[in-house]
């Protein structure tokens, strides 16, 4: 199995981010220190960030709520957008819990989203709609796609599941691939490329509004427990900034003004709340659970 | 052989036509085959083409996710890559490593991944060009994936070709309609032009179809041909032709007409002398009767005597009322005619003390069926002829009988033999010559008149002295003529 985040030991960690955010820094040429008029916000897959009109509604509300103006800026990985936010490069970013906690000694909470009133989601264990499989054991022998390795939902609950089980993390599954985003864990399953796939659920359950045929063509085979939903991070540098004040509070605020409901109606959310870290010590407990294998 | 046979038999205004028609089939059926030839060499040129640079750039895409093994980037690159709008668009397009075991295919149900690929579909691909199956319209081609110069893998496609064979069926189609229309179109020129042509033709046929017929008239002005030099240069001619002809015939009937008063004349005269001869002893009988008549005897005598006259003169006057009135001509020929005939040409031969003897059947049914004037008229020819060529003192011997296809009537004479331009007035294979005076009209006129009837005519040497003319008249010819009588 695939794996590109082993054990959470502080030094391995801060070797990968210095490295990552080198590799990042000559290409890109971030600035390290903050613009005063601009909030460089980071977007992960852990929503529909290849979504155009998603995108220009997010920016619209919080350029008009911050006053800043807003530089979204994404990566295809979530390692990528994490090491840019650790390393100063973004002001914040909505990163997944799998990271939030890996670096949760660089990071702090901004807000939580809440879907459907929760600030919480769930990871689904996906394959063909056709297939008769209803539990985990059903997908032995599957080619298996995960959409990012260091996504909680997408490769996390499934790889502790996996162990949790007993099954061979290196065995249970005959190949894993990543798609680095779970729309695409979806269409790889639904073409049948892959036999089951890890996806969030709330991405899932989005994709099915917008896109009912190709979800369709998926079912669920298994619900996780609820984790914290993928929060906006900024680093602890930055946490008491004006801009990271002012991002925060139109977060929070989303929900009271039209282009604010316009923007939580794309993304299928019911606000932002102010959320404390243990929110996502279920993320910390799989973690824990695979310290040894990953 | 039927088939040309009847194709010949038809007219020209339609065989030229059809010949056209089957011309143009011939071209437009070469034409079209090295159209549709040059066609699919180009469409194949084309997609080999359009093949080898959609699977350059799958190949040069996927090339480091195929070294990677990363099979959702090589799927993902293959639905990135599809053109969406194209004339050939590819239908499957499957990616596998070097051992044939499945990467990713843009079908993965119908391809799944990581298993080997189907040995039936891999049979598609053959050779390194690409081949085109009409029946299935697909076409099928196949690009190694090569890093550092090793295989790594190989991208299958198979692209759908519907679009060039209906491009091809279009194209045939088109070239049948406009082939066929520009046929049609060249077959109706061909047949206006050529009805036009025989137009002329057709008009000289008519003509001449009278003039078999008995109604010979010059073609007229109005069916002149406006144009065609050619065309009014034969009518013309025809023309002449016409006018010539009934020069001839109006001569033919002057000269018959010439030789009947001929004829009559010399029949007259004969007459005058039957009529003369007895005159004399009538007269005497006469003078006898009014010096003698008070004695019985004498008054007998006379009486007697004059009675004999005229009824010789009876006799020469029916005889020739027998022979010129038209009315009478129509009945059958009957012995008594010979006997007339002989009456008629008494005087004619007594003058040169020739004798006419006749051999014929006494029974009428022999003749039944011959029209009594123009053999009358026929005989009487044939016997002054006979006597004109015999020396005096000689004997005429004419013979009636009877075979068992014709009716024959032979003219015997002793002369020295009927001279060469006499003989081919008579048995020469057509008769068109209008003879002089001297070449004897009298036999020009047999002639005519044995062939109005479907008779023929034939000469024999009479050795030592003479000739025989012999006049046949078939049965089924002379009871046709009888019937019609």
């Amino acid at each position: 199995m695939s794996s590109s985040c082993g054990r959470t030991g502080a030094n391995r960690r801060t070797f990968l981010l210095s490295l990552t955010t080198l590799m990042l820094g000559s290409k890109n040429a971030f600035p390290q220190t903050q613009k005063d008029e601009t909030i460089r916000f980071g977007l992960t897959p852990v929503f529909l960030n290849d979504d155009v009109q998603l995108l220009s509604a997010i920016t619209t509300y919080l350029e008009g709520a911050t006053g800043y103006k807003i530089d979204l800026i994404t990566r295809r990985t979530y390692q990528e957008v994490t090491s840019l936010l650790v390393s100063g490069q973004l002001d914040a970013a909505w990163i997944c819990g799998y990271p939030f906690v890996k670096y949760r000694s660089e990071l702090e909470l901004v807000a939580v989203p809440l879907w459907n009133g929760k600030p919480l989601y769930q990871s689904y264990l996906i394959a063909k709609s056709d297939r008769d499989a209803s539990r985990l054991s059903d997908l032995r022998g599957d080619i298996h796609a995960f959409s990012d390795p260091d996504s909680n939902s997408g490769y996390l609950v499934t790889v502790a599941l996996v162990n949790e089980n007993g099954f061979g993390r290196e065995t249970f599954f005959k190949k894993t691939l990543f798609t680095y985003s779970h729309r695409n864990v979806i269409r790889a399953v639904a073409s049948g490329l892959v036999q089951s796939g890890s996806v969030d659920g709330y991405v899932w359950e989005v994709m099915r509004e917008i896109d009912p045929d190709l979800v369709a063509r998926t079912k669920i085979v298994r619900k996780s427990e609820w984790f914290g939903f993928p929060p906006i991070a900024t680093s602890k540098r930055f946490a008491q900034t004006d801009q990271i004040k002012a991002l925060k509070r139109a977060l929070l605020a989303s929900s009271d003004t039209d282009a604010g409901r316009a923007m939580l109606d794309y993304l299928r959310l019911s606000g932002f709340a102010v959320a404390d870290t243990s929110l996502f010590d279920l993320v910390s407990q799989k973690i824990e659970s695979l310290r040894g294998v990953l | 052989m039927r088939l040309s046979h009847r194709f010949r038999q038809l007219s020209s205004t339609f065989r030229v036509p059809v010949m056209v028609m089957l011309l143009m089939a011939t071209v437009s059926v070469v034409l079209s085959e090295r159209v549709l030839n040059r066609l699919s060499q180009n469409q194949e040129t084309y997609l080999q083409g359009l093949a080898g640079s959609y699977l350059d750039g799958v190949a040069a895409s996927v090339s480091p996710s195929v070294l990677r093994r990363d099979n959702w980037e090589i799927y993902d690159a293959l639905l990135r890559m599809k053109p969406q709008k194209a004339s050939v668009l590819p239908r499957e397009t499957v990616v596998t490593d070097a051992n044939d075991i499945i990467l990713a295919s843009d079908k993965p149900e119908a391809h799944p991944t990581l298993e080997l690929m189907d040995s039936a579909f891999r049979r598609e691909f053959e050779g390194i060009h690409i081949r085109l199956d009409t029946d299935s319209e697909l076409a099928f081609q196949i690009r190694p994936i090569n890093h550092r110069g090793e295989t790594i893998g190989k991208v299958y496609v198979v692209f759908d070709a519907s679009s060039l064979l209906q491009q091809r069926r279009d194209v045939l189609l088109a070239l049948l309609l406009t082939n066929g229309l520009l046929t049609m179109l060249l077959a109706a020129i061909g047949f206006l032009v050529v009805r036009r042509m025989v137009r002329p033709m057709q008009i000289l046929e008519s003509h001449l179809q009278t003039a078999a017929s008995g109604g010979l008239e010059p073609i007229s002005s109005e069916e002149f041909p406006k144009a065609g030099r050619d065309a009014k240069r034969i009518f013309a001619a025809f023309n002449r032709l016409v006018s010539a002809e009934k020069d001839r015939k109006e001569l033919v009937d002057r000269l018959t007409k010439e030789e009947r008063i001929a004829s009559l004349g010399r029949v007259a005269s004969g007459m005058a002398h039957e009529i003369n001869n007895p005159l004399g002893g009538l007269l005497n009988a006469a003078d006898t009767l009014r010096k003698h008549g008070h004695r019985e005897q004498v008054r007998r005598e006379s009486i007697e005597l004059i009675r004999r006259g005229l009824l010789g003169i009876r006799d020469v006057v029916q005889a020739a009322l027998a022979t010129y009135r038209p009315e009478r001509n129509s009945r059958a020929l009957t012995p008594r005619d010979l006997s007339d005939i002989s009456l008629l040409l008494r005087s004619e031969l007594k003058s040169r003390l020739q004798e006419l003897r006749i051999s014929a059947p006494r029974s009428s049914d022999v003749f039944a069926g011959l029209p009594a004037g123009p053999m009358r008229q026929a005989i009487m020819n044939l016997v002054l002829n006979a006597s004109k060529a015999s020396p005096d003192s000689t004997e005429i011997l004419l013979t009636v009988d009877r075979t068992e296809d014709a009716f024959c009537i032979h003219v015997q004479d002793q002369g020295l033999g009927l001279p060469e331009g006499a003989n081919h007035i008579l048995t020469a294979p057509i008769n068109s010559m209008v003879p002089d005076v001297k070449s004897g009209l009298g036999l020009w006129v047999v002639r005519q008149i044995a062939d109005e009837l479907g008779a023929t005519l034939s000469t024999q040497s009479n050795m030592p002295q003479g000739t025989i003319v012999t006049i046949a008249v078939p049965h089924r010819q002379s009871e046709v003529l009888d019937a019609a009588a």
